[in-house]
């Protein structure tokens, strides 16, 4: 035991040297600004001792001094950083003294690997507008994983994100759960369909002007759409069970029935007729929102909520519903009526009924800025804990992740943060990322146009 | 996302002009004959017990400030005050300048931009602006007091801007900024290119973007000399000298040759930025800053030489192809290099919280808390001319205060009182708006 001790000991000094060697090497000139940017990455295969620092477990509590050791991509232990432990053999040591360790952040709705610059039309996969009903849409044919957005919004401690199509349909697509590093796309997309969004925010309307307005010109006109198209596809699902029993029940040798021609949007929507996937019904206002709530009863969707920034008036109803919610965003601007802050409290008060909240930056730039929302709503009622729940756990068990996803708990993927402070902060600095246990360098394009123009001769 | 959905959000055009007709009258309606009155700048107050970010002075723990008269009388560990001043306790909290936003196109009822020609330096904001609009009152709820309107970026040269103090419930003419020079807005880039471009007009390039400003400054000087051999010929005694024709939008060029109005150009890349340097050598008149000026950190040493500010993002990029290269250093590679930096909003959005932007700079860069609050007060009140009258905690400025919840820079500060030339506008604890003598539904 004595032994194992003074062997962290000494590794822990080791590395405390080496760090300083690194650093002389990256010091920034005199007019600079510090450099941040990160040496060599730690060997994955061996494990990672995170020690000394605090540790905010989401699910028991904090721990002081705490320590956290990462094996073979999962979280192998939690615990105090005090007692004597046996050292793994070939264990790299991070020393978190006055450093904040929590799980990797999850963005409940984002548009990444959709989109590159927002003004250049061929850099955008964002939405088919061709059609309003269009859920056989998958971002996942879309999804870019080479994406210089993801390297920017994995450096603030984002690890994990909901790709969706952008809201200018009712059901524009289906929703893939990505992990922000891997070598290719098959390792980034965690979950392929994971959920089918359904916008009833009035904006989905064709009704840009009288002279160019299309069907669906109104709300009326959305729903009606809608209802349509879920009645077609429980048609289309009764056809097939049809020809199923007859199929079943032809005698050998008989030639058997013809089978229905095969509808890939109608079949795209089965799972969620079935109850088998959730969707995710965006709505602002209470009056959209109650439709579109009883639109998706009506066929006995699985739901869940997101939006709601308009919608005060009615979250005690809200509540009683036992939905969760992706909350916000909530920088969007207040009724001309209300206070300023009415939006700012929404996760504070949709909190306060005991409704499951999670945050989602809505965007793919500003990925980055995830944590800020949550730290501002907390500025406006949202108690820190539940703050802090609302970008890890609670999203994890909202998408059906929480057993791999959304703690600092032995056996889960090693999805870890490393910053200088307050996750929750504008000015706090994240320093080290662990995506499925792998250090990930705390380079991108950003740090690289820095640097370079910081060395500029 | 910001600016692609902008336009698709504005939407059904029929009922947002009925939303904001009715949200106009209902302002206007509920406006209590003595408000105006009852915001005279004649308080005298106290703020004591206060964490003060004088900006300028770096920061007093314990600190008071004495108002009088709509100005800071004095400030510091201790004041002496006469007793008839009413004592405002902080309670350890903060009082900060308040923030000004050097880029802004709230209250102008979406007349941003006069896209109908690439040269309308004649336009004056002040002509679009809405007073009653709630836009200002947000702004003021996050610590906002002084905000410069401008024109938009369709155009190479723009209109001229106004500068407002967020007095809202205040008239139209209560709210201008007393005595603050004029400035005008030029462009640059994809926005004038794009859109005269898309009429299949010139300029459709950045050649054609420059060409069009040195066309116009070259017409200008032609007319400037007009007018002097005019008046050098009355001057002499020449009784049969006819004037020259009034031009509106050569004399607004005119101006900006003489020096008499702060020029402000939006420009996100280096290279332009270098182009408009040498354009405004050639005719002769100075730059003030550049706005967006995303790519400032590739080219620092060119603007401190011409002693150009700049009013920046902290981190917004990707929206389109000139703001490809931002990189949230940007503010602070610039600030080191001797550049005057300003964090601006040029959105109704971020101007409700500039100062968890400004903060931002300290987490990239490594900004001071004295610098990030110049970020957000005494620079972009250098930017708009206005420097010398408010953007920090100073004797003799205007009396235009946040008190602060928290710390400002930081996620959780938020403004809990803010005073504009010593009269309260905002208070959170209060109902309704917030607003002193001025709450929905009365």
């Amino acid at each position: 035991m004595t032994k194992a001790k003074v062997g962290f000991a000494i590794t822990v000094l080791f590395l405390a040297a080496l760090a300083a060697n690194a650093e002389q090497k990256t010091g920034a000139p005199a007019k600079g600004v510090p450099s941040t940017t990160a040496t060599t990455a730690l060997d994955p295969h061996k494990p990672i001792v995170i020690t000394g620092g605090k540790l905010l477990t989401i699910t028991h509590g904090t721990i002081e001094n705490g320590l956290l050791i990462i094996q073979n991509g999962k979280i192998a232990v939690v615990g105090t950083a005090g007692g004597v432990f046996p050292l793994p053999p070939g264990a790299q040591v991070i020393d978190a003294k006055g450093m904040t360790v929590y799980p990797g952040l999850i963005d409940s709705e984002t548009h990444l690997g959709l989109t590159e610059i927002d003004a250049e039309k061929n850099t955008n996969d964002l939405v088919e507008l061709s059609d309003e009903i269009m859920p056989h849409m998958h971002t996942a044919d879309a999804f870019h994983a080479e994406t210089e957005l993801i390297p920017v919004s994995r450096y603030n401690g984002v690890t994990n994100a909901i790709v969706a199509p952008d809201n200018k349909d009712t059901l524009p697509g289906q929703d893939s759960f990505i992990q922000l590093a891997g070598a290719d796309a098959s390792q980034m997309l965690l979950v392929r369909d994971i959920a089918m969004p359904l916008n009833f925010t009035g904006k989905e309307r064709r009704n840009e002007s009288f002279a160019t307005a299309s069907y669906p010109q109104t709300r009326m006109g959305m729903a009606a759409q809608m209802r349509q198209a879920f009645t077609d596809a429980q048609g289309y699902a009764a056809k097939w069970d049809e020809y199923n029993k007859k199929k079943a029940a032809a005698k050998a040798g008989e030639a058997g029935p013809t089978p229905p021609s095969r509808d890939l949007k109608l079949e795209a929507l089965l799972p969620y007729l079935e109850g088998k996937k959730p969707v995710i019904v965006k709505a602002e206002e209470p009056g959209d929102l109650e439709t579109a709530y009883a639109l998706a009863q009506e066929f006995k969707l699985r739901m869940i909520l997101n939006g709601l920034t308009q919608s005060q008036g009615i979250f005690d109803k809200v509540a009683s519903w036992k939905l969760p919610v992706i909350v916000g965003s909530i920088y969007d601007d207040p009724k001309a009526w209300e206070r300023y802050d009415a939006v700012y409290k929404v996760p504070g008060e949709l909190s306060k009924r005991g409704v499951k909240i999670a945050f989602a930056s809505f965007d793919a730039h500003q990925v980055r800025n995830l944590p800020y929302a949550a730290g501002f709503a907390v500025a406006f009622g949202l108690p820190y804990d539940e703050a802090m729940k609302a970008l890890t756990l609670y999203p994890a068990q909202i998408w059906g992740v929480d057993d791999q996803l959304g703690s600092l708990d032995v056996g889960k993927t090693a999805n870890v943060v490393v910053a200088n402070g307050d996750p929750l902060d504008v000015t706090t600095d994240v320093k080290h990322v662990f995506i499925q246990g792998r250090e990930i360098p705390m380079v991108n394009k950003q740090t690289e146009l820095r640097d370079r123009y910081q060395n500029k001769p | 996302m910001k600016t692609s959905n902008g336009a698709a959000r504005r939407g059904p055009q029929l009922l947002w002009y009925a939303i904001l007709l009715a949200s106009c009258v209902s302002a206007a309606a509920q406006q209590p004959a003595n408000y105006s009155a009852a915001h005279s700048g004649k308080n005298e107050f106290v703020i004591k017990n206060a964490i003060l970010l004088t900006t300028t002075h770096g920061r007093i723990e314990h600190g008071s400030v004495y108002v009088k008269d709509g100005k800071i009388v004095a400030y510091g560990a201790s004041v002496s005050a006469p007793a008839s001043a009413t004592v405002i306790d902080a309670e350890g909290k903060y009082v900060t300048p308040g923030i000004i936003d050097p880029h802004s196109h709230m209250a102008l009822d979406g007349d941003v931009n006069e896209a109908t020609n690439p040269v309308v330096p004649q336009m004056m904001m002040k002509d679009a602006f809405d007073y009653n609009d709630k836009a200002i009152y947000r702004a003021l709820a996050g610590g906002v007091t002084s905000s410069l309107l401008l024109h938009g970026s369709a155009d190479m040269i723009g209109g001229q801007a106004v500068v407002i103090k967020t007095k809202y419930g205040l008239d139209r003419d209560q709210m201008i900024f007393p005595g603050a020079p004029q400035s005008i807005k030029f462009a640059s880039g994809e926005n004038p290119k794009r859109v005269f471009g898309d009429k299949k007009q010139m300029p459709s390039t950045r050649m054609g973007n420059f060409e069009v400003m040195r066309e116009a400054f070259t017409q200008a000087k032609d007319y400037q000399r007009s007018w002097d051999e005019y008046n050098e010929k009355v001057k002499k005694g020449d009784k049969t000298a006819s004037a020259p024709k009034k031009d509106l939008k050569l004399e607004a060029l005119v101006q900006v040759l003489q020096g008499k109005m702060l020029v402000q150009i939006h420009c996100y890349r280096s290279d332009e930025m270098l182009t408009e340097i040498a354009i405004a050598n050639e005719f002769g008149y100075k730059i003030r800053a550049f706005h967006h000026a995303l790519e400032a950190y590739k080219v620092p040493d060119f603007l401190a030489k011409d002693n150009i500010g700049i009013a920046t993002f902290s981190d917004w990029w990707g929206f389109k192809w000139e703001a490809w290269d931002a990189i949230p250093w940007n503010a602070v590679i610039a600030m080191r290099h001797g550049v005057k930096v300003a964090i601006k909003s040029d959105s109704d959005d971020y101007m409700r919280r500039l100062n968890q932007e400004a903060a931002k700079t300290m987490r990239y860069g490594g900004a001071t808390e004295d610098e990030a609050m110049q970020m957000l007060t005494i620079n972009p009140a250098w930017i708009m001319g206005i420097d010398d009258k408010t953007g920090s905690i100073d004797v003799g400025k205007d009396a235009d205060l946040v008190l602060w919840s928290g710390y400002p820079l930081s996620s959780y500060g938020v403004p809990e009182k803010v005073w504009i030339d010593g009269d309260m506008y905002f208070d959170r604890g209060l109902p309704g708006l917030g607003m002193p003598q001025y709450q929905e539904g009365q």
